[in-house]
């Protein structure tokens, strides 16, 4: 493995994915040394504030601990350019309804870095927070896309929320996780409102070749990748 | 007790009891004289001792006369059962008598439109349940329906006080007392350890008024015996295994048997275990909370019948139904506390002359101990229930949002009128503005929801709703019972040629077994077998919210593990058994298996004594072992080992995890944990010290699993989460998994919001006992007896045993997961 070429700002092993070296960090998010690109999935900007709309008052500090893991990724890698691959925001109009100091925030990342976020299920048309908007991107000889499809090789995706479970001698450990075989990568939400799903659930049937897929699950301050065969459902 | 009034009795009712031959009984005509003084009363009195004449004969004797228009009696009682039994022991007598009283009952089975009809001209006396109660104060005008009411009787009182069911419904009497002031409360109950608390809870509405305290005396003390075993007792393990045979010719020799258990994987087990030896073909049926209600109602029909020989069962069966023909209640595992072995036992032979004859089935030899304890206990009615305790916020939440759908209301009137619910007498009026805060806005400290109000203020200062759906939304989500996310379980036809395909799609329809917690099937792959309702079946796939089997033949099914269930060994009997291991003289009524095993352990180690605490240490293969004996019941002994756990990190001794049970706790790590006390580097005072209860619960509880299972239901009776959603269903695993993250997120942000002080004070009485801990830490300070050990003690046999059966606990999730990627690294280097 050609990781030599690489300084290692964290324990975090390298995730290799057509022809590319990634580093998956514990917050979720998929650090690009080559371009000095975080990339990011399914931030779920003002989640809860959406549920208080209609009278659940859910507590409206998501946004604002979802920055904050955005801020210090940025400042970590030293990032010189942010993706976000779609649900950037929880509803169409959530852009409009951020809070004073959390558009305050984002602006400043907008300033900062160059800022590309594409279209999601949930966010379908552009917001105006500034930074490039679009539905997908080709890079490198990537596909950058919010929803993961079959068959496309090279495609990095987000939207199904991957989650693991492992099982290990009577012990278990769930936690969000990267899934990826050898045409599709899949990163986990990185919004602090997100649930996430288990990669042996329905969602993700005939998706991935499984011979081929590798795992790996979000720790506290580093990530690992599993065996698959520790896999479980739950 | 206001004695000196004498009760007078209709002629038509003496009448009808004198051409019974019977004639009323003491206790219910104390109540009638209590009542006719005007006072409440609460009458403590066995079940099936004619406490439903006691509670009703008040109601009958002033409407006798047919001249009463309207409400005149709310009935009120813990299950929906019982108030439809009631519906039918009570017609009975009226129609009988011919007396022109309209009797009626009001469930969630009764239709809508009865229902509204009830509301609009209700009968003199409605039979319904806590929920129902909360629901009709919450429509406006419901002063127009509880205006005439003048009594309200309370059944199974004890079963209601101690749980947030009874919160709601001393929060709905409070307003009852509002709505008519002249109403008088009839509470019935079984025994309890502080009758004045109940006493004092049912007067809090009215404290100007005298509420009686009547007793019924009486009824033969219960024949209780510990099953004398042929076999060899176990270590370990829940099973009873070893009586079967013993309990099958028990139950031979009896006309009607009831079987209890503590848990209803004991219950399969247990029920599994007498089918096999069957020859017989004895009529035994099997009742436990996850069988479809169709399956539980054909029980209690052939129970009531006479048709069963025996019925295995949980807790389901602790309340309810008089079955006249029970002549044997045995309990099979811990007896667990003393009142709740009583009421067990009056579950049998209900003719007051007679004593009920019990037989308690240790399924391990520390629950000898325990059974022999709760003997004694019994034998000296000494009574050991829980008491009733301070109200949970997350269910006043629930209720301000009711009165708030009935009326606008001033903070001031509604914080007066909640303090006159018992649970409530001492709540602080800026605790009730954080709650009422909470219901408006959420009540975060960043204001940010202002504009999404479900509650506004008027100009004249009353709050009112926001928008009418705001009353839908309270509606249905009403109530404080919280159900694990379930699936429901249907069986079909084996589809042997889908055998091995994790796919494929599975026909609708098969009969309805009953439903089971959705996690189960979680760790089940397609044709994996367990046991469920008394068969063994086949896992063969899951759609949408059911599970989907077959009957299957296996030699080793899985039984699954239900959560909930297990009661903690209470603080009196866990005295008791200390007393008992710490007198030998008294050893000789324990059989010898037993009694040897404590002389051995007298001999190898030492005794645990009654006020001190023995810890163990020794090495067993490459770890070495801490056992401690506290017997404070498995739950304090989690929180303990989570603790000593994150303590034994810090003073470096490494510890890998550790198992607790209902007496001891065992760590395990790969310190030199004997030599590290030898040396005076781990100090035992200072590892036991109270002072855990500070920084260290602090920083466990923003992760711990325990404290989101208590969240995620204060979070859904407060409102904060819903059940339902007008239009919507959302399934219980979306409420689980995003109750942990809105847990999360407030911790981290707020640790102070009031719903996380709500999860805090529940957590502390419940899954995290932190109260008994408490209590055990202060009482063993410095009277910590450590004994180290060159290997395994008899008494730490037990806990042992548990390692690998039961949840280890420690950094579990972290190291799954470091292990996980070590394996992988084998795996590309070649190794494996």
């Amino acid at each position: 493995m050609n990781n030599a070429a690489f300084a290692q700002p964290t324990e975090s092993p390298l995730l290799r994915f057509a022809g590319h070296n990634f580093e998956p960090l514990p917050s979720g998010a998929l650090y690009w040394h080559a371009r000095q690109t975080l990339l990011v999935a399914d931030l779920h900007f003002e989640k809860m504030a959406s549920f208080a709309r209609r009278g659940q008052m859910l507590p409206p500090y998501d946004t604002g601990m979802t920055l904050s893991r955005l801020e210090a990724d940025l400042r970590r890698t030293g990032a010189r350019k942010l993706i976000s691959l779609g649900d950037t925001f929880h509803r169409a109009d959530s852009s409009t309804l951020l809070a004073n100091a959390e558009r305050l925030r984002l602006d400043a990342i907008v300033e900062s870095v160059d800022c590309t976020w594409l279209s999601g299920n949930h966010d379908p048309a552009p917001h105006a927070i500034g930074g490039f908007c679009c539905a997908e991107l080709e890079l490198d000889g990537l596909t950058l896309s919010h929803e993961p499809k079959k068959g496309k090789p090279g495609l990095v995706a987000g939207h199904l929320h991957p989650a693991a479970r492992i099982a290990m001698e009577g012990r278990t450990a769930r936690s969000a996780c990267f899934v990826h075989d050898n045409r599709v990568l899949i990163l986990p939400a990185y919004g602090s409102s997100t649930g996430a799903l288990n990669i042996l659930s329905p969602a993700f049937f005939g998706l991935l070749n499984w011979p081929t897929v590798e795992v790996t699950m979000l720790g506290r301050d580093r990530t690992y990748p599993v065996s698959t065969k520790r896999l479980v459902r739950g | 007790m206001s004695t000196f009034v004498d009760p007078t009795l209709p002629p038509v009712i003496a009448n009808w009891f004198a051409t019974r031959g019977w004639s009323p009984r003491q206790h219910q005509l104390d109540v009638l004289r209590s009542y006719q003084s005007g006072a409440s009363q609460l009458l403590i009195a066995p079940t099936g001792a004619g406490k439903t004449m006691a509670g009703f004969l008040p109601s009958l004797s002033e409407l006798v006369d047919g001249k009463f228009q309207g409400l005149h009696t709310l009935y009120i009682s813990p299950l929906k059962a019982l108030a439809v039994d009631v519906h039918r022991n009570l017609s009975n007598p009226i129609d009988d008598m011919g007396l022109p009283i309209t009797v009626e009952a009001r469930t969630g089975d009764t239709s809508a439109s009865k229902r509204t009809r009830q509301r609009v001209k209700p009968p003199h006396i409605l039979l319904t349940t806590p929920e129902q109660l909360a629901l009709l104060i919450s429509h406006p005008h419901a002063e127009l329906m509880f205006g005439t009411l003048r009594r309200v009787v309370l059944d199974e009182l004890h079963a209601l006080v101690t749980s947030k069911r009874g919160d709601l419904l001393s929060l709905g009497l409070a307003r009852l007392a509002k709505l008519a002031p002249d109403m008088r409360i009839t509470a019935l109950s079984a025994t309890v350890a502080r009758p004045d608390l109940l006493r004092d809870w049912i007067a809090q509405p009215h404290p100007d008024r005298p509420t009686d305290l009547l007793r019924m005396i009486g009824g033969a003390p219960p024949e209780l015996a510990i099953l004398e075993t042929e076999e060899r007792l176990p270590w370990a393990g829940h099973s009873a295994k070893y009586a079967h045979r013993e309990l099958y010719e028990t139950i031979k020799q009896h006309k009607t048997t009831l079987l209890f258990v503590n848990t209803r994987s004991q219950a399969e087990m247990l029920f599994q275990g007498l089918w096999d030896i069957n020859e017989d073909m004895l009529p035994i049926a099997l009742h436990h909370g996850s069988l479809s209600v169709e399956q539980r109602r054909k029980v209690e029909a052939a129970m009531s019948d006479g048709r069963l020989k025996a019925v295995v069962c949980t807790s389901t069966l602790d309340l309810g139904i008089d079955w006249g023909d029970v002549d044997l209640v045995v309990q099979v595992g811990a007896p667990k506390g003393s009142s709740r072995m009583l009421q067990r036992i009056g579950r049998a032979n209900h003719r007051l002359d007679e004593p009920s004859k019990a037989l308690l089935v240790p399924s391990n030899r520390f629950e000898v101990l325990e059974c022999e304890a709760a003997v004694e206990a019994v034998s000296e009615n000494h009574q050991d229930s829980e008491d009733p305790h301070p109200g949970g916020y997350d269910v006043l939440a629930q209720h301000v949002l009711g009165m708030a759908s009935a009326e606008p209301f001033f903070a001031d009137d509604l914080y007066a009128e909640v303090t006159r619910a018992w649970p409530y007498r001492d709540l602080t009026r800026p605790k009730f503005d954080r709650v009422l805060d909470f219901v408006a806005t959420g009540g975060y400290a960043l204001r940010a929801y202002e504009r999404y109000a479900r509650l506004k203020q008027n100009l004249d200062g009353t709050w009112r709703l926001s928008h009418p759906s705001v009353a839908q939304q309270y509606r249905l989500n009403i109530g404080t019972i919280i159900e694990e996310p379930m699936v429901r379980v249907r069986l079909i036809r084996s589809k042997e040629q889908k055998r091995g395909r994790t796919t494929g799609p599975i026909g609708a329809g098969g009969r309805v077994l009953g439903e089971m917690e959705e996690y189960f099937f979680g760790t089940l792959t397609v044709g994996d077998t367990f046991i469920f309702g008394g068969e063994i079946v086949a896992f063969e796939g899951m759609k949408d919210n059911e599970a989907f089997v077959s009957r299957a033949v296996a030699q080793n099914p899985k039984i699954p593990s239900y959560m909930g269930g297990k009661f903690p060994l209470s603080t009196y009997l866990a005295e008791r058994v200390r007393r008992l291991m710490d007198t030998p003289d008294e050893w000789g009524k324990l059989p010898n298996q037993v009694a040897d095993w404590l002389r051995l352990q007298r001999d190898f180690s030492v005794l645990p004594r009654r006020d001190s605490l023995l810890v163990e240490t020794f090495p067993r293969g490459t770890n070495n072992f801490l056992v401690c004996y506290p017997f404070e019941g498995r739950l304090a002994h989690q929180t303990l080992g989570m603790l000593l756990t994150r303590r034994l990190e810090r003073m470096r001794a490494r510890p890998l995890g550790f198992v607790a049970s209902e007496y001891a706790l065992a760590i395990w790590g790969l310190g030199d944990l004997s030599a590290l006390i030898r040396t005076n580097r781990l100090s035992l005072d200072e590892l036991f010290d109270e002072d855990m209860l500070g920084d260290d619960l602090e920083s466990w509880l923003d992760e711990s699993a325990l404290m989101k299972r208590t969240f995620r239901n204060c979070a859904i009776i407060s409102g904060l989460i819903e059940r339902r959603h007008p239009g919507k269903e959302k399934s219980g695993r979306q409420i689980t998994m995003s109750s942990d993250i809105i847990y999360d997120v407030l911790y981290q942000h707020e640790p102070d919001h009031i719903l996380i002080e709500a999860t805090r004070r529940d957590a502390a009485r419940g899954l995290l006992d932190i109260e008994r801990l408490g209590n055990m830490l202060a009482r063993i300070k410095s009277h910590i007896v450590h004994k180290p050990l060159h290997q395994i003690s008899p008494l730490a046999v037990p806990v042992m045993l548990d390692i690998g059966k039961e949840p280890i606990f420690g950094e579990a999730r972290e190291s799954a997961m470091a292990d996980a990627a070590d394996e992988l690294l084998r795996e590309a280097i070649g190794e494996l």
